[in-house]
């Protein structure tokens, strides 16, 4: 990192204060349509500045990039239902279940015994929340290593899917294949959404002797549960085995 | 010119920011969480402001951003960035002296 003295002379001290005198401003203007268009055209001038910032070669001359395939989440449909499933409760035994990653290897519950296990149900490959979630996964994948965790992630997509999309997105931590039957193991911890025809986004944290010490099913489906929280429980988790 | 926690998620005291940063979010927001968690794992100080516990920042942010309240967006002195990739965050520190 560059020397925070000389770093605090070189940003733009101007651009700053301009923008403190605009916010100080709000408080003095009647809301209004005036108002109204000040501030778009305030948010216009930030997204000029970002469009400028990003030019290079047109899409149509460099062509279809892994970036532009990865970020194809951005601009799909939402998913924002409210969940419709409890989990199941914190003390019962984690039902034991077998499904292949994406190279068709059958990996099962039972052969993490003796290590805590993150298991995460999520909507769908390729969707909004569940892009950001497991971009999440693994950026702090150390710290899920550094707990001796393993991290298993379970969605009805096909492992055909799950190959494409942990390729683009650079993950390295299995995803599960429960697409036949579908959703069966979904339905066994109690997420799957009947209806949609996919699981809540949810997590359960199974300890070294297979029983569920944390449980999650998110409000909504766009909500991602707190990292913080997660690793908390894995913390706890290690401190009581430790006793 | 914002007024917010002064701890992060995880517990840890920030410094108050030499070269203003502020991130604007939502504890649910994965997006929110690896922004903070990137800025912290570069010992880079910022102020959070929780956009669910704030409506006098939601308020301030939609005045700031053209009319939304996007989550993440983040102010790096003088610049704002809504809802950027960590692409574009780490471009923008670069400029501020700060990578």
């Amino acid at each position: 990192m560059m020397d925070q003295q000389f770093a605090t002379e070189l940003y733009p001290r101007r651009l700053h204060d301009l923008e403190e005198q605009f916010a100080e401003l709000a408080g003095q203007i009647p809301d209004s349509p005036q108002k109204q268009a000040l501030s778009v055209l305030h948010g216009i001038t930030q997204e000029l500045w970002r469009n400028l910032r990003q030019q290079g070669t047109p899409l149509a001359e460099r062509g279809v990039q892994l970036q532009d395939i990865a970020d194809l989440y951005q601009h799909a449909p939402a998913m924002e239902g409210a969940a419709v499933n409890e989990p199941l409760p914190v003390g019962s035994a984690a039902p034991d279940f077998a499904l292949p990653d994406c190279s068709g290897r059958l990996i099962s519950l039972s052969e993490h015994r003796g290590q805590a296990v993150v298991l995460v149900f999520y909507p769908l490959d390729w969707s909004p929340g569940c892009s950001q979630q497991l971009d999440l996964y693994q950026q702090e994948w150390e710290e899920f290593q550094q707990r001796g965790a393993e991290l298993l992630a379970i969605s009805v997509d096909s492992l055909y899917s799950h190959g494409a999309w942990a390729a683009v997105r650079g993950l390295n931590f299995p995803l599960l294949a429960d697409f036949n039957p579908k959703g069966e193991v979904a339905r066994r911890y109690s997420v799957y959404r009947e209806a949609d025809g996919f699981a809540e986004r949810a997590l359960y944290v199974v300890d070294d002797e297979g029983i569920i010490r944390y449980s999650h099913v998110s409000p909504f489906l766009h909500h991602v549960p707190d990292l913080a929280e997660l690793l908390t429980t894995l913390d706890d988790l290690t401190a009581r085995q430790a006793a | 010119m914002v007024v917010g926690s002064s701890y992060s998620p995880y517990g840890r005291r920030l410094a108050p920011p030499r070269i203003p940063v502020v991130v604007y979010g939502t504890r649910w927001c994965a997006q929110t969480q690896m922004v903070r968690r990137y800025l912290e794992r570069l010992g880079i100080p910022y102020e959070y402001i929780d956009l669910e516990r704030d409506p006098e920042a939601v308020q301030r942010l939609k005045w700031l951003t053209g009319g939304s309240a996007s989550h993440p967006t983040l102010y790096i002195g003088g610049e704002w960035l809504v809802e950027p990739t960590m692409r574009e965050l780490e471009w923008a520190l670069a400029r501020s002296g700060l990578r």
